[in-house]
């Protein structure tokens, strides 16, 4: 733009704001009149009680006349300001909807713009390869996770059957010397000492008996 | 001056005060106060007090104008009766004109220095005033009349109401300067008008 200082945007007198203009001076020049005719009419109504009050009955009615007759005019250009008055706020109502308009047509445009730089055909292909590769991810997951079972499933298994002899060797002991009286104990103890028949197990009997006298 | 005139203002009684509630100074009824004091200090002085009551008094009635050849006006304002006094119209125009060296007036560029605008507040706050109350009234990006802002149903309440065209007219000045608004050519004031711009306050 040329020299001039900038100006925000639209800083600028249309041919619309000079007609709004125009209408508005027309609509304060009616309200002028307006309050000069106001004015008569009080005027005259102040005269009528005068000349009433002087018994100027004649005088007194035709002021009233007058004053009828402003009030008329007054009422016409009461209405006559109203539609000025309308007339300026459809205009501005119109112009305002004119802005709602390019605005709405600016987003449309920005959206187009965008959607132009993806059409449908990139967007399905694009939506196919990512199929693609999710369906080959879940393919390796599958083969990573058979190749994991197969070659651990051994190992876990043992693993599991150590656990539950080490729980089985832990929980054998304690029954008899929690459950019985002392005296019992002892009889069933030396009953017992004999028929059983693997050393593993009374050896582990040992063990379990020693254990709360060292602890 | 001034040590002479405050002393000499104690002896001077109950400051006059109009009937629209405006109070002089007590300095108001100092007989040398209304004669042109040749001494440059001392009439510097006298032009600034006597500047301070017209701005105070204009601001009181609100009052744009001063016309050195309105004598009804200025007769309240630069005579006193009790004492006999008045200043003439040569000194009422020299106290303008200093009013006018500093900024607080403005002579009528038509008038040969007859009528000032006196600048009880400045254009740049009618400025201020006026774009905040566009702002507020939703009145951005519409188009005013000078007459609708100066005598207008919605300006009815505001401190610009039945302000004078010509102050109005700087006000508008100050705003196109800033870019906040343009204005209409108009053949008179009645036909004038604004275009306020959506650039905020």
């Amino acid at each position: 733009m040329g020299g001039k200082p900038s100006k925000p945007a639209g800083a600028k007198i249309t041919p619309h704001d000079r007609a709004i203009l125009d209408l508005k001076v027309q609509r304060d020049k009616l309200r002028q009149y307006n309050k000069r005719l106001e004015g008569v009419v009080e005027k005259e109504l102040k005269l009528a009680k005068g000349h009433l009050a002087k018994g100027e009955k004649q005088r007194a009615l035709l002021a009233l006349r007058r004053k009828k007759f402003q009030e008329s005019l007054l009422e016409k250009t009461v209405l006559q300001m109203t539609n000025l008055d309308e007339l300026t706020m459809s205009i501005e109502q119109a112009m305002v909807e004119k802005q709602v308009f390019a605005g709405l047509e600016a987003g449309n445009q920005v959206l187009k713009e965008l959607h132009k730089e993806m059409s449908l055909a990139d967007v399905e292909k694009l939506m196919d390869e990512t199929a693609d590769s999710i369906a080959y991810q879940n393919e390796i997951d599958e083969l990573l996770s058979t190749r994991l079972s197969v070659a651990d499933e051994e190992d876990i298994e043992q693993e599991l059957d150590l656990m539950i002899e080490e729980e089985t060797k832990a929980m054998l002991p304690k029954t008899p010397v929690s459950a019985l009286p002392e005296l019992e104990q002892q009889e069933v103890e030396e009953e017992d000492e004999e028929p059983i028949p693997t050393k593993k197990v009374a050896a582990k009997n040992k063990k379990a008996l020693n254990g709360p006298v060292l602890a | 001056m001034a040590q002479t005139t405050s002393n000499a203002a104690q002896g001077l009684g109950q400051a006059t005060t109009l009937a629209s509630g405006f109070q002089f100074p007590s300095l108001h009824n100092f007989p040398p106060f209304y004669t042109l004091q040749p001494t440059a200090s001392t009439w510097k002085n006298q032009s600034d007090l006597w500047g301070t009551i017209i701005m105070r008094y204009y601001r009181h009635h609100r009052l744009y104008q001063l016309d050195l050849d309105d004598s009804a006006t200025n007769d309240q304002l630069f005579s006193n009766q009790r004492i006999n006094r008045r200043l003439n119209s040569e000194t009422i125009q020299a106290i303008v004109e200093e009013m006018v060296k500093k900024g607080d007036a403005e002579w009528d560029a038509t008038s040969r220095k007859r009528r000032a605008i006196i600048y009880w507040r400045k254009p740049e706050d009618w400025a201020a005033m006026i774009s905040s109350w566009v702002f507020e009234s939703g009145l951005n990006n519409s188009i005013l009349t000078y007459y609708e802002i100066a005598h207008g149903e919605n300006s009815e309440d505001q401190e610009f109401f039945n302000i004078h065209p010509a102050v109005l007219q700087k006000t508008m000045d100050v705003l196109v300067k800033r870019g906040v608004a343009a204005t209409f050519q108009g053949a008179n004031f009645e036909e004038m008008g604004v275009k306020f711009f959506n650039a905020g306050v």
